[in-house]
């Protein structure tokens, strides 16, 4: 690169992978080449959505030639879990979802391994199921976990054994009770949304090693390659310590790769045949029910305001439909409940927030993290109360939305943001409160908008680390255990380290891949928290490395080392204007005169950061002193049309504007906003089905249709503000998932202020469109 | 139950001329599966819906590729033929504009760079783009088989969901389309649950040509995909656009008879209240479309 | 036969392979050539992420056997631009950050590099349609398009 970028921090510099991306260089997990030894692994999945599985023969499957080893239950007896240890790695007494992993096949090829598969007999007697969250909290419904009881659980995951409850969080502040009796308009909905899934564009792959030493290797795509070793090793008995696991590049996650799902499987089958690789790939049918979902919900939201539209009540039941094992779901219903309101200050609430069993695929981390989810409810009702009381949305949303200072639901103070900012810019970019023509006499058009918030729901201790290293020719090399996903983390990162270290951001290189062996520690790379947390972590090691090397200088100089500074790699004296470049003495140190000795050696810096402030809430109301590290705010405004002769739907334009506290890249955030209203956009109109017996109906690309080119908007305004975030580096927060919270609702704001009709269930469709309008024709 | 990874295992053999291609149909019956694009023979093969012994690929037959055309005997297009190279002819595109239209409506660039127009009928997949049409166009399909060639109407081939008039032993050669009538106007319509790269949910090929022998003036085509178990032709709506009424309201009635005449299903990809509304819907503006061609041609 | 010997010239250079029947064309680039910049994504011909150019027209590899390829010439992301160089196209992507996770890249760039190729003045629409078949769940395609738009401008593929 000629390039030579000083001060990059805030500059939208070029991508510090995008070169082995647009070559097509860089290594995925199924582009790792390991040699003749490698075996192929295939599941056996379940066919039934609920069923005790009475036996597994494999006789003739080990007598297909080229099979090497099947894996049972029966052989790997602990579950799995972050939160909540609830999952088999593969089913042992039951199955509880289609596509459940019954067994593994270890053979030398994929195609032996899955005729292998075929000729595994399974003999099932199925069971009740229950697919609706509601149904499955009634008494009599179909029990998935009777020993919920006996799983380890975090210390603020409150599941309910003897239910199907994996969690229930309670919000209570205030009064809700007498305070409707105050409330000028009171709005109430029901509002349910389907399992989606994430459909990265790379399926899932694992390769695994087990030596017989010991030692074991997974390599695989992963957004938290150290999370992935903590449960694996601990599932399995493994010592961390002897347990690697390195992830190339990831070809999209979205929360899918944050956790384990098919990994843990492939360790497994490795574990059988050791001295092995073991490669194991979805294919794209896998992928989809196979891996993990976003939970649907069913949500009753009741809200009132006073006749000077003034938020009064909240009061609201989330139903979680967290599919067959509710780990990480039970996390997201946890973020739901503390986060309910919405980004609204309203001094009474009363929320009640469950994860349930359902005999789905698993639901589990997704963008958004359940806010998708809540705010599909929470904003379409805004909308009716400002209209009921005669109030514009906007101006209904900027007297009511949570300001810097005030108290929210969990009773914690609001850090800095400026949600008033995002709404503003947002409007205008669509020319919001004025009424424009429909493109033509058949078609409709409508504006709408939505705002949202979030907060990275973590334990409360997530910690970040990160090493900074030279080389001798003065370029820095920097380790940390975050992922880049393609929302470009490596790139923030070193633009951070180079602003902290005073050298060009293009002589900074970010280590890949995140190998557990070399990599520091970092918690995951979800929540949005990575140019936060591991920002702070790098900028703190980049600091530490300049600390030594000032120090060295100024002993060289003999001077004080507050009088020195580094600049485009050069270290200088503010007083005597003397110079002296890093290349060289970042690993060879400085001579003392007449080379009567040597000062420094190779320079290495560290740093760490983890949030010490987060608190616990009260079991009984939700409130504490510090629930969550800070919130993320936004605002999405939406022009659309809609075709009354098909209910197709065409978005005009997305206005979409987020608090960011600094952007340390204007550009990629912006790329993020442009992708993440799109993503949006068509999460609206996705879904899983199924059919009566819970098997799969669309788990596929044909049937499951993600936003093509050609669905895209016609024009995305993306834009931000800055409230600097007190801890954050350069004041930065995160903006990844938050990009894709409001749209769906505001599309849902946008076609009611076209056609005056609203749609409270997901998936919107062109069908249903087109239905409700013919029903309010006839009507 | 999930699509398998990588096909199944199977002989290839590349014919070189069609008595290969009888003869091993013959030998192996349903074993044998013929090759064109691959487009709906991959999916098959990963789905398990088929798994044939050997895969004969056609696409070297002589004449199987060629896009022929002469102002007396209109159109002969190989069954081999791939949509984009449909799409692409200067032919096809002053002449037979209709039959551009709907195969590049099919899928993406990528698969209409493999899929044919052959497979595409043989495939008789009630959706198929290209299949109504053939029916609008009156289209002839050219079957040869152990009794050798045999011509035979668009409108008698289809049979049912992936069922087809072909006898075994039979594969499609080429499919005719005879020169349309002077004047002509034609339109798809393609309606899919996104606006493009998607199956025809619904599916209307409507053409119209002057004929000063109907008390409009007129003769209309309407041709249907993907609500019936094959796509069918809308008779009665044709009916109505012979009489002697005002347009609009002619356009109108038809496309409440073509409701009618279609008989689509409820399947994850909608309702079969949806399709037929938007039988009406499509046909109505495939209606307007060729009304304001014939126009212009005046 | 079960076993095909064939010739196929991939990005310039000619290779003689052994491959079964039943291998297809994206198997024989990454498994037989170690061309692993071509892309797995789904096996169906729906997400373009295995896009290649047989005799300069992009296909989906998914959907093609090996065998099928004997005497053609395969271009893939790897044959757009000499080692340590870049194409028009790629540079364009560079510039309008089109790239974030990197796996539909290699796909959309062969789409786009074959659609300059043939029409080297796309409209915007023209873009959007010659991308249908490649799928990115990252960029919202914003990027992507924009970059296109500029490499046509530029007058190169």
């Amino acid at each position: 690169m000629a390039e030579f970028t000083s001060d990059p921090v805030g500059k939208s510099v070029p991508r510090i992978d995008i070169y082995e991306k647009v070559t097509g260089s860089a290594t995925f997990a199924d582009d790792m080449q390991f040699g003749p030894g490698l075996y192929y692994g295939r599941l056996v999945r379940s066919p039934h959505a609920h069923a005790l599985i009475r036996h597994i023969d494999a006789t003739r499957a080990l007598q297909l030639p080229g099979v090497k080893a099947i894996v049972t239950g029966a052989d790997v007896p602990k579950n799995i879990g972050l939160y909540l240890i609830d999952r088999p790695i593969f089913a042992r007494e039951r199955a509880r979802y289609v596509g459940e992993p019954v067994a593994g096949v270890v053979a030398i090829s994929e195609e032996i391994s899955h005729q292998a598969a075929q000729l595994i007999q399974v003999e099932y007697e199925e069971l009740p199921a229950v697919f609706d969250p509601v149904e499955a909290t009634r008494p009599g419904a179909p029990l998935l976990h009777p020993d919920l009881g006996a799983y380890k659980v975090a210390n603020f995951i409150f599941p309910e054994p003897g239910s199907n409850i994996s969690e229930h969080f309670k919000l209570r502040r205030g009064n809700v009770d007498t305070a409707w009796a105050q409330c000028a308009a009171i709005v109430e909905g029901t509002f349910r949304l389907p399992q989606i899934q994430h459909v990265p564009i790379e399926p899932h792959v694992a390769v695994s090693l087990w030596e017989a030493s010991g030692q074991v290797t997974l390599w695989t795509c992963s957004q938290s390659p150290f999370a992935q070793r903590d449960l694996i090793a601990q599932s399995l008995d493994i010592p961390h310590g002897n347990l690697r696991v390195v992830s190339p590049y990831v070809g999209g996650g979205f929360g899918g790769k944050a956790g384990v799902s098919m990994e843990v499987c492939a360790v497994s089958m490795a574990r059988a045949v050791k001295g092995h690789p073991v490669k194991l790939r979805m294919t794209r049918e896998e992928e989809f029910i196979g891996t993990t979902v976003r939970q649907s919900l069913v949500a009753h939201t009741k809200i009132g305001c006073d006749s000077a539209g003034n938020l009064l009540a909240m009061e609201t039941q989330y139903y979680f439909g967290g599919g067959a094992y509710n780990d990480y779901g039970v996390n997201i219903a946890r973020a739901a409940g503390y986060s309910c309101t919405g980004p609204y200050l309203i001094p009474n609430v009363k929320g009640d927030s469950y994860c349930v069993y359902t005999n789905q695929p698993i639901g589990s981390a997704m963008r958004g993290f359940g806010m998708p989810e809540i705010h599909w409810g929470i904003e379409q009702i805004m909308d009716q109360l400002a209209e009921e009381i005669g109030m514009d949305p906007a101006d209904f949303r900027r007297r009511n939305c949570v300001k810097s200072g005030q108290s929210i639901l969990t009773g914690m103070q609001m850090p800095p943001i400026d949600l008033v900012a995002c709404i503003d810019k947002a409007t205008e970019a669509i020319d919001w409160g004025k009424r424009e023509l429909a493109s033509a006499p058949h078609k409709r058009r409508g504006k709408g908008i939505a705002v949202m918030w979030k907060a990275p729901a973590m334990p409360p201790n997530p910690g970040s680390a990160a090493i900074v290293r030279f080389n001798e020719d003065a370029t820095v090399n920097v380790s940390i255990g975050a992922q880049d996903l393609g929302q470009g983390a490596f790139t923030v990162v070193a633009q951070m380290a180079a602003q902290a270290l005073g050298v060009p951001y293009e002589w900074v290189r970010v280590s890949v891949p995140v190998d557990t062996k070399y990599s520091p520690y970092e918690w995951q790379t979800v929540a949005s928290r990575i140019t936060w947390s591991t920002g702070n972590a790098v900028k703190a090691a980049a600091e530490d490395a300049r600390r030594q090397i000032l120090e060295i200088v100024a002993g060289h100089w003999g001077e004080n080392p507050q009088d020195l500074e580094i600049k485009d790699g050069v270290v200088f004296s503010y007083r005597t204007e003397e110079e002296l470049p890093l290349k060289g003495m970042v690993i060879y140190g400085l001579p003392n005169e007449n080379f009567e000795g040597w000062k420094g050696g190779p320079i290495v810096g560290q740093g760490r950061f983890m949030p010490t402030y987060v608190t616990n809430l009260d079991f009984e109301t939700g409130q504490g002193t510090r629930a969550v590290v800070h919130y993320t705010v936004g605002a999405q405004a939406i022009d659309l049309e809609v075709d009354t002769e098909t209910g197709e739907v065409t978005v005009l334009r997305i206005a979409s504007v987020y608090d960011v506290g600094k952007a340390i890249n204007p550009d990629l955030i912006l790329t993020q906003i442009e992708g993440g209203a799109v993503h949006g956009m068509s999460s609206a109109f996705e879904a899983l089905h199924y059919d009566r017996q819970g098997r799969p109906l669309n788990p596929n690309l044909v049937d499951y249709r993600i936003a093509a080119a050609t669905d895209i908007p016609l024009e995305i305004h993306g834009d931000f503000v800055e409230t600097p975030l007190e801890d954050g580096p350069w004041g930065a927060r995160g903006v990844g998932e938050h990009v894709m919270v409001p749209t769906a609702p505001a599309m849902a704001n946008a076609i009611y202020d076209a056609l005056g009709i609203r749609f409270s269930d997901l998936p919107l469709s062109a069908e249903k469109v087109f239905r409700a309008l013919q029903e309010k024709q006839e009507g | 139950m999930f699509a398998r990874p990588g096909l199944p295992s199977f002989d290839y053999v590349r014919a070189r001329e069609p008595g290969q291609v009888i003869e091993l149909l013959q030998k192996h019956g349903e074993k044998a599966k013929l090759l064109m694009g691959g487009t709906d023979l991959f999916p098959g093969l990963r789905d398990g819906a088929f798994h044939p012994r050997v895969v004969v690929d056609v696409k070297q037959l002589p004449g199987i590729r060629d896009i022929l055309f002469s102002l007396s005997d209109g159109l002969i297009v190989g069954a081999a033929v791939t949509m984009n190279a449909l799409v692409a002819h200067p032919d096809v595109q002053s002449h037979f504009p209709l039959l551009a239209e709907a195969a590049g409506a099919v899928a993406s660039y990528q698969i209409r760079n493999r899929a044919t127009l052959g497979g595409n009928l043989c495939n008789a997949s009630p959706c198929a783009d290209t299949a109504p049409a053939t029916l609008v166009l009156e289209a002839q399909f050219i079957l040869y088989g152990p009794d050798g060639e045999r011509s035979m109407p668009a409108g008698e081939f289809f049979l049912g969901p992936g069922r087809t008039a072909l006898r075994p032993g039979e594969f499609m050669t080429a499919i005719r389309f005879p020169l349309p009538p002077a004047g002509v106007a034609a339109s798809y319509q393609k309606l899919g649950r996104c606006k493009a790269g998607d199956l025809a949910l619904v599916g209307v090929a409507a053409l119209g040509n002057p004929d000063p022998s109907t008390p409009s003036g007129y003769q209309f085509r309407i041709g249907l995909g993907s609500v019936a178990p094959t796509p069918i032709r809308a008779w009665a709506a044709e009916e109505v656009l012979t009489c002697s009424i005002p347009p609009e309201a002619a356009f109108s009635l038809a496309a409440e008879k073509a409701r009618s005449a279609a008989n689509p299903i409820t399947d994850v990809r909608g309702t079969a209240d949806y399709q037929l509304a938007m039988v009406r819907s499509l046909t109505l503006r495939a209606l307007r479309q060729v009304g304001a061609g014939l126009k212009e041609g005046n | 036969m079960t076993h095909h010997t064939i010739t196929v010239t991939i990005n310039g250079a000619r290779e003689r392979l052994d491959v079964p029947s039943n291998m297809t064309l994206l198997q024989m680039l990454r498994d037989k050539l170690a061309l692993t910049g071509t892309k797995n994504g789904c096996e169906a011909g729906e997400c373009g992420a295995c896009t290649v150019l047989v005799n300069g027209e992009p296909v989906n590899s998914c959907m093609m056997l090996a065998v099928e390829a004997d005497g053609c010439e395969i271009l893939t992301v790897e044959g757009l631009a000499p080692e340590g160089r870049l194409s028009p196209l790629q540079q364009a992507f560079v510039e309008h950050n089109a790239v974030q996770c990197g796996f539909c890249t290699p796909g959309m760039l062969m789409s786009a590099h074959a659609l300059l190729q043939r029409n080297p003045r796309p409209t915007e629409e023209q873009i959007k349609q010659a991308l249908v078949g490649n799928l990115c769940r990252c960029t919202g395609y914003v990027r992507i398009i924009r970059a296109v738009q500029a490499a046509a401008e530029e007058g190169g593929a």
